[in-house]
């Protein structure tokens, strides 16, 4: 129980000042949100909840998967955008094939691009970053010269996928596959021997290969769960836009790692949750969303953003320094 | 092995890696008018230069930093920065205005580098936050929008030949190159440098001032992000904060790695890398002359960067040396 709560940084210890400070600092984005809540026009609005939590379903499926990663002390990927608008236009190409093939072949591809990497780097210890930033460059190569600079559109014939971004009851279909996915990570996570092998190998790497744990599997698995939620979201975006190509790269790499990072995950391995991250997906989108009703500029949205990582990043260290 | 002597500088064989790189870039180009009915005229020499100028001095700042061991992801935002403020306050005087760009980086560089140092945190996801609090402003600074820079007769002046393939701003490239190189090599900030990276807790122990070194190498890399993007867009006349994604870093990051900057710290110098940014350049040189589309660019770029990272991965030859079982048991250097 002590072990499970400890996972989740609830134990029971002695207060020090890293966790006054990173309290304080929730607060006072909780105090600046509320306040923005109710002093913006149209925010508290059902519709637009609804569009915030569509916003936070297509980066949260990929800030969950990512997670794994961040769990695994493998820091982060910078590949998982143009996954995502590789995967969308893999999945609108092929939808000639079907609806059930499509989604399938598109999910195998991204497990395969997540499997290859993650091997280069539990194998051989390749730094995750920087293999991560090439196999980018190789996925934007590969993009434009099968799909010879064009963007995808579904095959007229075919209609079915469109179900994908329609309302069911409400909500945007996309928001129940994020809530659906992360509960099977977060039980995954926890309830199976890879979850807590993967948060072994995150604490501590030197123990877990001492302890003969597949050290190599477990960062193939991470990196291919990572690129495989992707994937799925790559799906969503693509069935969202109707219309594939590299231009869906847009954010998408950054505000996963600054979900999974406000969130509050520990950078360097082993500690932290995909509740958390799933938490920081919607904060992010509820801040961006309240900064474009506002009228903030793209650049407004971006900076905050990123003063929000700094913080937390610093916070959370300090945190688990003090441990 | 103690850190100063493992910070000595002793070549190999493998450190002539960069340079026979580059010599197979060189004989290709020399080759393609043998290949193709293209002939290769001063011109081109001249191109290869000026990519040089462009992205040569953040391969060198980007590193440096990898050399004492740790990563700025910011440098390609700071390239953009760096730019917008040279065009916004250098109307008048063009000096002025790179010295605006000098001093932002300045205060970027200070700040990244002073949370890193002070709070002893993971450079990459601070310079991350970095990335995009640097990139946000240049979005402001910009209102979203290119500006044009009215003063046309300043980027014609840096990018005149000299000598025929040099220009001004190439020039300021290779100088800034041969000072860090000499300073990489026989001061004792260079040997600090290296040590750092190479085993810092030794380092420290040894007596090295870690802290005031990371600052110092952050404000580097910034500075060295700044300089070219500003640069450049006084040649271009122009200045955007649009998102050129990884592109710089891609280039820098792969030139440094072929240049023999090892991603585990603690190796590396400033002739390797400019070898190593002279390679890509001629590369790129070789793919226009061919006329190939850009995407041939990225896959060769994305490519070459996934295999110097595979070849600089500490755990590579192991992994060919050992069987799986002898793997799993055998104890793992601690990491410093």
């Amino acid at each position: 129980m002590a072990a499970a709560l400890g996972r989740l940084g609830l134990e029971r210890r002695s207060i020090r000042v890293p966790d006054v400070a990173l309290a304080a600092w929730l607060a006072m984005l909780a105090g600046v949100t509320a306040y923005g809540a109710a002093t913006t026009t149209g925010f508290l609005t059902v519709s637009n909840m609804k569009a915030i939590l569509t916003a936070a379903a297509f980066v949260g499926i990929i800030a969950v998967g990512l997670t794994v990663i961040v769990l695994s002390g493998n820091l982060f990927s910078l590949a998982l955008g143009q996954t995502a608008a590789i995967s969308a236009m893999l999945f609108l190409y092929t939808l000639r094939l079907g609806l059930a093939a499509a989604i399938v072949l598109t999910l195998l591809l991204g497990l395969a691009i997540g499997a290859v990497q993650g091997f280069a780097v539990g194998a051989w210890r390749a730094n995750p970053i920087i293999i991560t930033i090439g196999a980018a460059g190789l996925m934007e190569g590969m993009a434009v010269w099968l799909s010879h600079g064009q963007s995808i559109v579904p095959p007229a014939s075919e209609t079915s996928w469109q179900h994908l971004a329609q309302p069911v009851f409400g909500l945007a279909a996309p928001v129940y596959v994020f809530l659906v996915v992360t509960a099977i990570l977060a039980v995954a996570m926890h309830r199976t021997r890879f979850g807590r092998q993967i948060y072994l190998l995150g604490e501590n790497r030197v123990a877990a290969r001492a302890a003969a744990l597949p050290v190599t599997l477990l960062t193939v698995g991470a990196f291919g769960i990572a690129s495989l939620y992707t994937a799925g979201s790559g799906i969503l975006i693509g069935a969202t836009s109707a219309n594939a190509s590299l231009l869906l790269t847009g954010s998408y790499t950054y505000d996963a790692i600054a979900a999974a990072l406000v969130g509050g995950n520990a950078v360097t391995g082993g500690r932290g949750s995909i509740a958390r991250t799933a938490a920081g997906a919607i904060f992010i989108a509820t801040i961006s969303d309240m900064l474009l009703l506002r009228g903030y500029s793209t650049g407004g949205q971006i900076l905050v953003r990123g003063i929000i990582v700094v913080v937390v990043v610093v916070l959370t260290n300090l945190r688990e320094r003090s441990r | 092995m103690s850190a100063l002597e493992r910070v000595r500088y002793r070549p190999r064989p493998g450190d002539l890696a960069p340079y026979a790189i580059l010599a197979l870039m060189i004989l290709a180009l020399a080759l393609l008018p043998a290949l193709t009915q293209y002939t290769v005229r001063t011109a081109n020499v001249y191109d290869i230069l000026q990519n040089f100028a462009s992205y040569g001095l953040v391969a060198l700042a980007l590193g440096i930093t990898i050399i004492a061991g740790e990563f700025d992801l910011s440098v390609s935002s700071m390239y953009l920065l760096g730019g917008m403020v040279a065009v916004l306050t250098g109307v008048g005087s063009p000096f002025l205005g790179i010295l605006a760009a000098l001093g932002t980086a300045v205060v970027v560089g200070l700040l990244q580098g002073g949370l890193i140092a002070r709070f002893r945190l993971n450079s990459m996801p601070v310079t991350l936050g970095g990335y995009l609090v640097v990139l946000g402003i240049t979005y402001i600074l910009g209102h979203s929008k290119s500006v044009i820079y009215e003063n046309f007769s300043v980027g014609l002046r840096l990018d005149k030949p000299v000598l025929q393939i040099f220009s001004i701003r190439s020039l300021v490239s290779l100088g800034i190159f041969v000072v860090a190189a000499l300073v990489l090599r026989y001061l004792r900030v260079g040997r600090d440098i290296r040590a750092i990276g190479g085993d810092r807790r030794a380092a420290r122990v040894a007596g090295v001032t870690v802290d005031r070194l990371l600052v110092g190498v952050f404000v580097v890399s910034a500075l060295g992000a700044a300089l070219p993007g500003a640069l450049l867009s006084y040649s271009l006349a122009t200045a955007s904060p649009t998102n050129i994604g990884f592109d710089v870093l891609t280039f820098s990051a792969t030139a440094a790695l072929i240049g023999g900057v090892s991603l585990s710290g603690g190796k590396g110098g400033a002739v390797g890398i400019a070898a190593g940014v002279l390679s890509l350049s001629v590369l790129q040189e070789i793919l226009s002359i061919l006329r190939s589309p850009d995407y041939v660019s990225s896959l060769i770029t994305g490519g070459l960067l996934v295999v110097v990272t595979i070849v600089w991965a500490p755990d590579l030859s192991r992994w060919f040396r050992t069987t799986r079982l002898a793997r799993s048991v055998e104890p793992e250097r601690a990491p410093s």
